[in-house]
């Protein structure tokens, strides 16, 4: 009954929404690694003369109130976002899950209350103001940034895993793995979590692409990557005094977060689609 | 009584010519035809995929996208097809009412049932809130729940299913409509309930004068309801005309086929009873924790089992019927050491069950389960030779690489599939065959004894008759034991060699399965062997 029409599978809508998405994202790594051995000038090197250019031939996307060359700057700055990013969304996901699927395999029990309340008290705070009290602590760097978004993202997928294992447990294959004498651990590795990875993609890249944001966010207050390293949160911020004057400069680093975003969003959706062997193989 | 209805009403209330449907160009009705008159029942029988759900909602046009409908559906000489959306806005829920099999999920759960009732009146009837509250009263009275103890401010979740069941059809007749189209409303009800509301039904037709659509794949259910008959088959229909005739005759071979399976009794005859107990079940007790009502007050408890005592011998098929929330799936939980229980004793082969990790996988080798749901009980994301291997977790010297696949293959060949289908994933097989999966993952490990919960209970009357027979042929070649746990009672009696009757929590008779369905002693066994429907021989 619930056939797709034949003349556009699903595979083909999933991988509609998935190209586009790899490709904005695939170009932000590719200008983050060749950032590494090659940028059109040199971010560190101030050349007051060429200062507030428009884009031209030889700056492509202008130049700041230093003269340094913006396109050079994004190309950096996507290193520290990615960086930010990735390693944020991976603390949430290597100590996240592993307490969701704790939790739900001891349901109402003490330690499942200890987990769940433990992360409604880290998700009570804002993450800007894990990173201010981190920062107080251990002083402004893109490492704090890190471990500030990530202790943020502990609790999203501590919660998101416990609540779709709960369901899965109840499934009757869980209690035929039962019946079959497996463990709880054994149990919620090989049955409860390939069936919430695609959940985890979806939430994974929102996560991702809310790092950028948050990564942007700190650095635009002051609390992330310290100068001279470019990021494109402190871009952002310091273009905004020269708005009316150069708004090249707050357009680019814009348009860079807006683009990684995007791409990551469309990524996850078409992940999430192809991950289902029931789309997959019709 | 038929006779009567038809000698002076002879215009039919709706008169359905030549219906063809299909869906992103696959054929899904062909040429369907036929009339129901005012007080009359019309059944329409059939398998899952003969098109009998399609048809009813054709004739609403409640159809999903890419689908394309010619023919002609006239309701009192309204022609419904090509009907502006509008116009079928007022047919819907205003002349034609619907009943939907799952009465659970077709109420909201945060209206009241006078409100739900009431708004249909509200929305078509074009009276006020109060007015419309009061026909809400009369209907829901109507259908036996009276106002003493089914005040209009209930919630459904204070209500049974079957009573659901009886606001759900309030809904539907709150405005008489002149046609009600129930699909499959008593599936998913309880037998002794089954039996209510087809009376309630019936009694509503014959009072308002209504022309009624029963949809189900129950044979039996319309036997006893129904005026006429059509039996579908593929999207066509293979046999029309009055129910009594149909089943008399039977003069197409499907008509025969589904008449035999719906009655089939699998061949048992090599089967070899011992008088060696297998499973012993002592005076087990199994308590719920209620939630708390009270922040530090006590906890309460609801007692599912309640001093069960039994035992199943070696080679033997034990029956265990009763209604849902009796008690059933939790014993099952309690025998395979899944839950831990709070008195008594169970064992198999005099070692001790209980749920803690410490107990021995060589006694957890001796039993598997086969779960009814054909859909849910398997890993979605697995192929099938990991999904039948997953007992193997129980062996020691568990065989690897080709040895596994050998065995695979050979317990997939016994339940009836070909080996290649070890490397396909469950998505690919239709319900029967999934239930042979199932199957094929408890006899993997040649256990002892497979506990059937409702195994049966969701397929299609000729695939459980399938699958019935490879139950009762696997017995000789497996040596093995059943407890087969379900509802209907007519494939208990068709497979056990005795039977238990279980009500909330306690078991009211046990014995030889022919001697409790011919001699039952027990008022519950008496009124729950009662209420089957049964087919004229």
């Amino acid at each position: 009954m619930s056939q797709s029409n034949v003349n556009a599978p699903a595979w083909y809508t999933a991988s509609r929404v998935l190209i586009p998405g790899l490709l904005l994202v695939a170009l932000v790594i590719l200008a983050a690694l060749v950032s590494f051995v090659w940028t059109p000038f040199d971010v560190t090197k101030l050349n007051i003369p060429a200062k507030l250019q428009t884009p031209n031939t030889t700056h492509w996307f202008g130049t700041d109130h230093f003269g340094r060359d913006i396109f050079s700057m994004i190309m950096v700055g996507a290193r520290t976002s990615l960086a930010v990013a990735v390693l944020a969304v991976g603390i949430g996901l290597c100590v996240g899950i592993p307490l969701g699927l704790t939790a739900a395999s001891m349901q109402g029990s003490l330690l499942d209350e200890i987990i769940m309340r433990g992360n409604d008290l880290v998700f009570a705070f804002p993450a800007l103001l894990i990173a201010i009290m981190i920062t107080a602590v251990f002083g402004p760097g893109a490492v704090n940034a890190i471990i500030a978004i990530g202790i943020f993202n502990i609790p999203v997928f501590a919660r998101l895993t416990r609540g779709s294992a709960l369901s899965l447990w109840q499934r009757d294959f869980v209690l035929a793995a039962r019946v079959s004498g497996k463990g709880a651990t054994r149990i919620s590795i090989e049955h409860i979590l390939p069936n919430i990875t695609n959940l985890l993609i979806v939430q994974g890249t929102i996560q991702f692409s809310l790092g950028i944001l948050a990564e942007a966010g700190l650095s635009y207050v002051g609390l992330g990557a310290q100068p001279p390293t470019p990021s494109w949160g402190r871009m952002l911020a310091e273009s905004q005094t020269l708005i009316t004057l150069a708004p090249h400069l707050a357009l680019f680093p814009g348009f860079a977060i807006i683009l990684t975003v995007l791409g990551l969003n469309l990524t996850g959706d078409g992940l999430r689609d192809l991950s289902d062997p029931r789309i997959r193989r019709r | 009584m038929i006779t009567t209805n038809s000698n002076h009403h002879t215009d039919a209330q709706l008169r359905v010519n030549g219906l063809n449907l299909s869906i992103h160009e696959t054929p899904i009705l062909n040429s369907v035809s036929f009339d129901v008159r005012a007080g009359e029942v019309l059944g329409i029988v059939g398998e899952s995929g003969s098109g009998k759900s399609m048809t009813a909602y054709s004739i609403l046009q409640l159809l999903p996208d890419g689908s394309s409908l010619s023919g002609s559906v006239e309701l009192e000489g309204q022609q419904l097809i090509g009907a502006s959306e509008s116009e079928l806005c007022d047919v819907r829920g205003d002349v034609v009412g619907m009943i939907f099999q799952e009465p659970m999920t077709a109420l909201n759960p945060v209206q009241t049932i006078g409100q739900q009732v009431a708004e249909t009146v509200y929305i078509h009837g074009g009276v006020s809130r109060r007015a419309a509250l009061k026909v809400a009263r009369e209907t829901l009275n109507r259908v036996g729940l009276p106002e003493a103890e089914f005040a209009l401010d209930r919630y459904p979740h204070e209500l049974s299913g079957g009573q659901r069941q009886r606001v759900v059809i309030a809904m539907a007749i709150a405005l008489k409509p002149r046609l009600l189209i129930a699909d499959e409303p008593t599936t998913a009800l309880d037998v002794t309930t089954q039996a209510q509301i087809l009376a309630v039904l019936k009694r509503l037709v014959l009072e308002d004068r209504m022309a009624l659509i029963l949809i189900t794949h129950d044979l039996a259910v319309v036997a006893n309801v129904a005026d006429h008959l059509v039996i579908m088959r593929h999207g066509n229909i293979v046999e029309q005309g009055g129910v009594q005739e149909v089943l008399a005759t039977k003069a197409h071979p499907y008509t025969r086929q589904l008449f035999e399976a719906s009655g089939h009794k699998p061949d048992r005859e090599g089967t070899s009873l011992t008088d060696k107990p297998l499973l012993k079940v002592d005076g087990l007790i199994r308590d719920y924790r209620l939630p708390r009502t009270r922040l530090f007050g006590p906890s309460r408890y609801f007692r599912a089992v309640d001093d069960v005592s039994f035992q199943l011998h070696r080679g033997e098929s034990l029956g265990l019927v009763g209604e849902s929330g009796c008690g059933k799936s939790t014993l099952t939980r309690a025998i395979l050491g899944l839950d831990t229980i709070q008195g008594g004793v169970i064992t198999i082969d005099g070692e001790t069950v209980n749920a803690h990790h410490t107990m021995a996988l060589s006694l957890r080798r001796k039993m598997q389960v086969v779960f009814q749901d054909p859909y849910g009980s398997f890993n979605p994301r697995h192929k099938v030779n990991r999904l039948v291997a997953e007992p193997f977790h129980l062996v020691k010297d568990a065989p690897t690489g080709n040895a596994l696949r050998a065995v695979i293959a050979e317990v997939l060949e016994s339940v009836g599939l070909a080996a290649s289908d070890a490397d396909k994933y469950i998505h690919e097989f239709s319900g029967g065959q999934r239930q042979r999966i199932a199957i094929a993952r408890a006899l993997v490990i040649k256990p002892a004894l497979i506990i059937l919960d409702e195994a049966v209970s969701a397929l299609d009357v000729s695939i459980r008759a399938q699958i019935l027979d490879l139950l009762a042929s696997l017995v000789d070649t497996h040596d093995l034991s059943y407890l087969f746990i379900s509802h209907d009672l007519s494939v208990v009696r068709s497979i056990t060699d005795r039977v238990l009757v279980m009500k909330a929590g306690k078991l009211v008779e046990q014995g030889p399965t022919e001697q409790v369905f011919l001699h039952p002693e027990h008022p519950y066994t008496q009124s729950l062997i009662a209420a089957v429907p049964q087919l004229p021989d």
